[in-house]
């Protein structure tokens, strides 16, 4: 029997009426609808064991336990430590979007060497053996540079270079050097620290202090917890901010001249009728106060009311326990004399070491002998010297190490910075991410990222009791990375420096049994906390008083209010990826990044929404946009720190301009400091 | 007219039961890839000879959430070094524990990442109502993977779950296990 056409047809039609009774159609409709979701760029979930692991963020100035969630080992979220004192339960933006920093694009993920214009990866071998015959080479001539104040890293960095004879260890700017040497003036030693948690009146001068200053998730709890005490917090600057926003007053006052204002409600008090004139230094200070800040002057200088200044004095005094926070908007460039006019007043109220009051902790343990004594560090003054060395007023280091810090980016003087930088005969950089810093460097040694090492603090600025944090790695280093402190221990060695220790466990190990902690709990996560203040002989000033420098207003500049918004970074970081949705529609308009001033300093000046202007100072020029906005004051022009990125990665690269450009900083004459807390600027159309 | 009949019912007819016989036969051997779990576990050995109880690996964590597959550190206890003769503990011992190497095991049951499915809401029920009796087997059965999906073939589908909630009276809204 052939198979004719008929046949043949039949079969195949026998054939599909056959398959109907199979799975052969039904499944694979089925198996073709589940393939279409099986991309391989679909993130797949990844299950196992859900923990939360204690850990610190040091990601701004502040230095606090957080903990990590973690799936099977790997971080996913970092939420706040309800058992940590500088936490309790609290995060800030950067420590939100901590655990994403772990796969920045911009980590550098193995050891680099400068190649012409672009970077070569090198073993870690080569790159330990070039730094520390660098370091033999140097001799004394070098130089280190530490964004971490808390960490012992910096201890054991300092102790390499104090070991090879050079004296040159240097912090980044903030306010923990100004602070000491303001407590000095007053005859105070030690770290200072604010008990906000125990005052009844919080007065913060220039303090952003639920925004960005100090320990800002402790700030925030214990703003938190005040609301049901009745305790006032009143907030004086020249801008409206995260503080204001939920303060129970704002006080406008031009930018950077609180610490005037503060000497204004001094005089105030120092004028009523208690007899104090068996204070030490009193009679002097009451003097130096009354004839040089007379209340129609200091109304002059600051814009604030007599009738809100005498109310303020008289607030305080009744108080009970009042507490003045003085800082500037950006948390950086006030100068002694103008921390120290703060601090004055508070001891005018009698608030110094005492509870709810300012608190002078004991400064860290000394592990690493060669290292410099954190007074003596604090004492240098970096901006300084970069610049001292870019106008060859000094020679520029052989050796220049810079650790969690980004000098090329967050410096006031910033142009003589990068020169000073530039002309370094050779620069290493230990940072974990490719920061303008590291982009300057001629070799990048990348310090693991905060949750794969072991990692300290010490009382970070601000805290109100001496405490001390360790926390252990959460993940292996995901990249080519490895601690800083453990290489700088083995470069040391290297260089046949002896630091003394072996392990930068051991270093920490050493600091926890000098301060009486329990390393293994500290682990666990439970700091260590105490309740011990040295003693102090204070006395209203114990060095000649003398008036505070405020740049004078010329009808030509704008008082210029740079602030510090962690959601966009801060002088360590750029915008971590996570947050670039937190940017507001008012913050930036494109790439250009808004700057404020109210209507009718945008009148004065000719300007109107969305102009592009150039903000120019006698440090550098900057670009931006202008948004009017009436929580400004008059003459007042606030612009945003952390955009302008030169280095990073996409999310942060070339968005807005680096407002440290504008930063001109001048040095303190007696105490050697910069400072650059009343830079004037000119506004004018792009 | 009869042998024109035959020339078009006989055709049909063989279509019909080869396309049924390749259907259900032959079908599955093409769609399904059959694959063995990296390492020849044996439960007997462990379950009958070391007395240990199915909780020892398959264990729920404190919060409630299964550990599902276990991991080295579930091992390690006393496979740190190799305990037998079987050539496959001496092969995870070197290419797993001593690597630091988890097992990539084959998850018969496993369900997509769209699937809440919670252990402890089903403790209830017997494990082999829904995983293969493998505490009696020496050698784990074969795991048959879609080519197309790339599941399991013994991936419980959707209305398997909705028939047991149905039976049992649990709820069968969307949210149940689409979280």
């Amino acid at each position: 029997m052939g198979l004719d056409r008929r046949s043949f047809i039949s079969l195949v039609a026998g054939g599909v009426a056959g398959s109907l009774f199979t799975p052969v159609i039904w499944k694979t409709l089925d198996d073709v609808s589940i393939w279409t979701q099986n991309w391989p760029w679909i993130p797949r979930l990844q299950y196992g064991e859900e923990l939360t692991v204690p850990a610190l963020c040091k990601l701004g100035a502040d230095a606090y336990g957080v903990k990590v969630k973690t799936i099977a080992g790997r971080p996913v979220a970092a939420e706040g430590n309800p058992d940590h004192p500088l936490s309790l339960g609290g995060i800030c933006p950067l420590g939100a979007a901590s655990v994403h920093l772990l796969y920045s694009p911009s980590r550098v993920k193995n050891p680099k060497l400068k190649d012409g214009s672009s970077f070569k990866d090198i073993t870690w071998e080569e790159a330990e053996e070039l730094l520390a015959g660098k370091i033999t080479e140097a001799g004394a001539n070098m130089a280190m540079i530490s964004g971490d104040e808390t960490g012992s890293v910096t201890d054991v960095l300092s102790g390499l270079v104090g070991k090879a004879g050079s004296d040159k260890s240097y912090f980044m700017p903030g306010e923990s050097a100004p602070a000491a040497a303001a407590l000095a003036m007053l005859g105070g030693d030690g770290q200072v620290g604010y008990d906000i948690e125990n005052a009844n009146y919080v007065l913060m001068l220039g303090a952003d202090a639920l925004g960005s200053w100090g320990n800002v998730a402790r700030n925030g709890k214990a703003f938190s917890a005040s609301r049901e005490k009745g305790v006032k917090f009143v907030y004086v600057g020249p801008a409206q901010n995260g503080t204001t926003a939920v303060a129970d007053s704002w006080i406008p006052c031009a930018a950077g001249t609180e610490p005037v204002l503060a000497l204004g409600i001094a005089a105030v008090i120092a004028g009523t009728n208690r007899d104090r004139s068996f204070w030490p230094g009193f009679a002097s200070f009451a003097k130096f106060v009354q004839t040089s800040y007379p209340l129609e002057k200091v109304v002059e200088i600051t814009g604030v009311s007599a009738a809100t200044i005498t109310g303020l004095a008289r607030e305080l005094a009744r108080a009970g326990r009042p507490l003045v926070l003085t800082a500037a908007e950006a948390g950086q460039g006030l100068g002694a004399f103008e921390l120290a006019a703060g601090m004055s007043l508070n001891m005018l109220l009698e608030r110094v070491n005492t509870v709810g009051g300012v608190r002078i902790l004991p400064w860290a343990p000394k592990v690493v002998e060669a290292a410099a004594d954190k007074k003596a560090m604090l004492a240098n003054d970096l901006v300084a010297y970069l610049s001292t060395v870019a106008d060859g007023g000094a020679e520029a280091p052989a050796l220049l190490m810079v650790y969690g810090a980004n000098p090329a980016y967050a410096l006031p003087n910033l142009a003589k910075a990068q020169a000073a930088i530039d002309k370094a005969g050779f620069v290493v950089s230990f940072s974990s991410f490719m920061d303008e810093t590291a982009a300057m460097a001629d070799l990048i040694m990348p310090d693991s990222y905060a949750f794969e090492r072991l990692d300290d603090a010490y009382s970070p600025y601000g805290s109100g009791q001496p405490n001390y944090t360790v926390a252990a790695p959460v993940i292996k280093p995901v990249f080519d990375t490895k601690p800083a402190g453990d290489v700088l221990l083995s470069v040391a060695a290297k260089a046949e420096l002896d630091l003394g220790f072996e392990s930068f466990e051991d270093v920490v190990k050493a600091k926890a049994e000098a301060l009486g902690a329990d390393f293994d709990e500290m682990v666990e996560g439970a700091a260590w906390v105490s309740e011990e203040f040295p003693a102090q002989d204070l006395a209203l000033w114990t060095t000649p008083l003398q008036e505070l420098a405020v740049a004078a207003q010329d009808g030509k500049t704008l008082a210029l209010a740079p602030v510090l918004r962690l959601k966009i970074g801060s002088a360590k970081v750029a915008i971590p990826p996570f947050n670039t949705n937190a940017i507001r529609f008012d913050e930036m308009l494109g790439n250009d990044m808004y700057v404020l001033i109210n209507a009718a300093t945008a009148k004065n000046l000719g300007l109107k929404k969305d102009d592009a202007v150039k903000l120019a100072s006698s440090g550098g020029e900057c670009k931006a946009r202008v948004r009017i906005f009436e929580g400004v004051m008059n003459d007042t022009v606030v612009a945003p720190l952390g955009l302008g990125h030169t280095a990073w990665d996409a999310f942060s690269r070339g968005k807005g301009d680096n407002v440290y450009k504008l930063l001109a900083a001048d040095t303190e004459a007696e105490t050697g400091l910069s400072r650059f807390a009343t830079v004037r600027v000119t506004v004018s159309k792009a | 007219m009869a042998k024109c009949k035959s020339c078009v019912v006989l055709p049909f007819l063989v279509g019909l039961v080869a396309s049924i016989v390749l259907g259900w036969w032959g079908f599955p051997k093409v769609l399904y890839s059959q694959k063995t779990q990296p390492i020849r576990f044996d439960h007997v050995v462990h379950v009958e000879d070391q007395a240990m109880a199915c909780e020892d690996c398959h264990a729920f964590r404190d919060d409630g959430s299964y550990a599902g597959m276990p991991t080295n550190a579930n091992c390690v206890g006393c496979h740190e070094d190799v305990q037998g003769e079987d050539p496959d503990e001496a092969r995870y011992v070197t290419e797993y524990v001593q690597q630091e190497k988890e097992v990539e095991w084959l998850g018969y049951q496993k369900q997509p990442d769209n699937v809440y499915f919670s252990h402890i809401a089903h403790k209830e029920l017997d494990c082999t109502s829904c995983h293969p009796d493998v505490a009696n087997m020496s050698t784990p059965p074969v795991y048959y993977e879609n080519r197309l999906s790339g599941y399991s073939k013994d991936t419980m589908k959707m209305w398997q779950c909705e028939e047991c909630h149905a039976q049992s009276g649990a709820s069968n809204a969307c949210f149940v296990c689409h979280k």
